[in-house]
């Protein structure tokens, strides 16, 4: 191929300049798997909150911490446009956050089926059975696909959760969201695990089967969730309410940071890079003059060279593009697998990630390369021909 | 070869051609008013032509010779298309080829031009140095349109014809001086120019590899009828031309002893080979 031979020309130069897109599409892709997968998680969150509220006692941020009383099911029932109101238990699996688990596991302790099918959130069994309404009383759980990786278990293992052991029934397939990294119990006992997380002083006198601490509302038929959660938040204002806009407004500024890093990440990668081949293509130019001369003298367009040479910077974003993917995804590859002891996986790394890299590296290399390129086209052939 | 101007015939186009603009029926080109002065800085001006009237009969070989700097190479550089003659300062220059005025053409124009109906050839070989010496040639095919089997077929015959085909996967830097000045003949050639420009095309070769290149470059005109335009200071080469331009201070001193019938004559054209 005649493009790779000119490549070749200037071997050092040519793989130092490679090298510099390299590491802007390193760090692009690294950044963006990161993205991703914060990103999936959070659309897993909205795709859960879009079309149901929920309640928790003030304080309690995102479903776990302050204990409820569970009449509160009943008054909420009570409130228009309210088909049902499911009572959780939601806690931290650690009272502190954890090394490498960033402390995002949690138990969620919920009777089976008592949505009655409201509920539109599938999770899908990878091995074993999901609970059901007859496992109450009984310490069994069924685990997400990171936290049952992060204990090692299997079905019909025994793990300990919060100093119970519960009896492995079911792992689900990966959600790439927060089921992933929780486990699921029944209500029972998860309102006992619940009220022996809480500090005795305020514990003793709570009987755990009057304890949740929160409520799935699901709406009736043709309410709107985000009307009906502002008439919650009127009913009562000791209960924090959240539906799925609220959901996205607040995880929607975190978002916002590690995107904002990737287009920064993007940004200097591009200026870095792109200078980069400027200079390179520039000095390619300089030194192919009388090449240049020759191939216009001899009836080569202004659009065949400047043709030429912006291929050839593609083609040196291309490579680089690609050397940075794959460099970027060993980084991924290798994170989860030192991640997957902790049940963590950091990065996910998607083709739409990967095929973006690579193209924005090529036209970046194009459009670097570009400028020289017409400066070349544009030399008088004959003083070209005389350059020494 | 499905391009009609690679079929072109120079002499029908005349016929036609010359009822629109005032054109002697079988000169290739014919200039008047040339001229061309070259900015240095911004004070100096140097003056390369001063007002230069020249026609080349079809199928003629003519040697421009002259004292450095006297203005034969900026003559052949406006005549080749590579420059333009500078508008100001004097009468409208003309400039026609094969009929057709060359003075108002785009740049992209002139270079199709270049590209499909002249053939360069130079001191210096200038021969795309990580091209091979077949590459080279498809190259000018490229140029000229002529791609894939017509092209190879193209390429191959000339690199016959310069008896260099056995070379023709080796890079210039892997070749002599005569070799690669004879690779670049064949650049020149393979799209079957109607004209040859040649800068010192034996420059830089010893006098053997002169005579085979000047020999070469002859065969070609006798057997093809290309118009060859040389500019050269070896009067061995003026020598072995139909006819020598001299030329001194950016003017056309001497237009030379015309050995066949002089283009202004309108002459039969029975005596020019077919380019067929």
């Amino acid at each position: 191929m005649k493009l790779a031979r000119d490549l070749q020309r200037r071997p050092l130069r040519t793989t130092l300049t490679v090298l510099g897109i390299t590491i802007g599409i390193w760090a692009l892709v690294v950044f963006g798997s990161m993205a991703n997968k914060i990103n999936a998680i959070v659309d897993g969150g909205s795709t859960f909150y879009a079309d149901k509220v929920t309640v928790a006692a003030n304080g309690s941020g995102m479903g776990f911490g302050q204990p409820m009383d569970i009449d509160t099911v009943a008054e909420v029932e009570a409130i228009d446009g309210v088909a049902l109101a499911v009572p959780s238990i939601g806690m931290p699996m650690e009272d502190e956050m954890s090394g490498g688990g960033l402390g995002m596991e949690y138990i969620s302790g919920q009777v089976a089926g008592a949505d009655h099918g409201l509920e539109s959130y599938v999770l899908n069994m990878a091995t074993g059975r999901d609970l059901t309404a007859a496992d109450e009383g009984s310490y069994v759980t069924v685990l997400g696909s990171d936290i049952a990786r992060q204990f090692g278990a299997s079905v019909g293992d025994t793990v300990v959760l919060r100093d119970r052991e519960f009896e492995v029934v079911g792992i689900l397939e990966p959600t790439l969201t927060m089921p992933d990294s929780s486990a699921m119990v029944p209500l029972a006992a998860g309102q006992e695990l619940f009220v022996d997380m809480i500090p005795a002083m305020f514990a003793q006198d709570l009987d755990p089967t009057g304890v949740v601490s929160g409520l799935t509302v699901y709406p009736e038929t043709g309410v709107d969730p985000e009307v009906l959660a502002e008439d919650l938040r009127a009913a009562n204002p000791s209960w924090e309410v959240m539906s799925g806009s609220d959901f996205d407004e607040a995880i929607g500024s975190a978002t916002a940071i590690f995107n904002a890093i990737l287009v920064g990440i993007a940004l200097i990668s591009l200026a870095v890079g792109g200078l980069s081949v400027i200079n390179t293509m520039a000095m390619s130019v300089a030194e192919r003059t009388r090449e240049i001369g020759i191939k216009r003298a001899i009836g080569g367009s202004r659009t065949r060279i400047v043709g030429e040479l912006v291929m050839e910077s593609a083609l040196i974003g291309f490579l680089g593009g690609v050397t940075g993917l794959v460099l970027g995804a060993a980084v991924a590859i290798l994170g989860n697998e030192l991640g997957r002891e902790s049940g963590f996986l950091l990065f996910l790394l998607t083709p739409m990630t990967a095929i973006t890299a690579v193209a924005f590296s090529t036209v970046l290399g194009a459009v670097a390369g570009f400028i020289p390129a017409v400066h070349a086209a544009r030399l008088d052939p004959v003083a070209a021909l005389r350059y020494e | 070869m499905t391009d009609p101007r690679l079929r072109f015939d120079p002499r029908t186009q005349f016929d036609t051609d010359r009822k629109d603009h005032d054109v002697i029926s079988n000169a290739l080109i014919e200039a008047r008013d040339l001229r061309k002065t070259y900015q240095l800085g911004k004070r100096a001006a140097v003056p390369a032509l001063r007002g230069v009237d020249i026609s080349i009969a079809e199928g003629e070989m003519v040697a421009i010779m002259g004292p450095s700097g006297s203005g034969k190479s900026t003559l052949m550089h406006i005549l080749g298309l590579l420059h333009a003659p500078d508008a100001d300062g004097g009468p409208s220059p003309e400039l026609w080829f094969e009929g057709r005025d060359m003075t108002r053409l785009s740049e992209s124009e002139r270079t199709r031009i270049r590209a499909r109906r002249m053939g360069f050839v130079f001191q210096s070989f200038n021969l795309v140095p990580t091209l091979t010496a077949r590459e080279n040639v498809l190259l000018a095919c490229d140029y000229a349109g002529l791609k894939g089997t017509s092209a190879q077929v193209a390429a191959e015959h000339v690199l016959r014809l310069v008896g260099l085909d056995d070379r023709g996967d080796h890079r210039p830097a892997e070749l002599s001086g005569g070799e690669q000045q004879r690779i670049a003949a064949a650049r020149a050639l393979v799209n079957r120019p109607s004209l040859i420009l040649a800068d010192e095309p034996t420059g830089n070769l010893d006098s053997q590899r002169a005579t085979e290149i000047l020999e070469l470059v002859r065969w070609f005109n006798r057997e093809h009828g290309q118009t060859i335009l040389l500019v050269t200071h070896d009067p061995e080469v003026g020598n072995a031309c139909d006819r020598v331009v001299h030329m001194r201070d950016g003017l056309v001193a001497d237009h030379g002893a015309v050995p066949v019938p002089h283009p202004i004559a309108a002459a039969p054209q029975t005596a020019i080979p077919s380019a067929a």
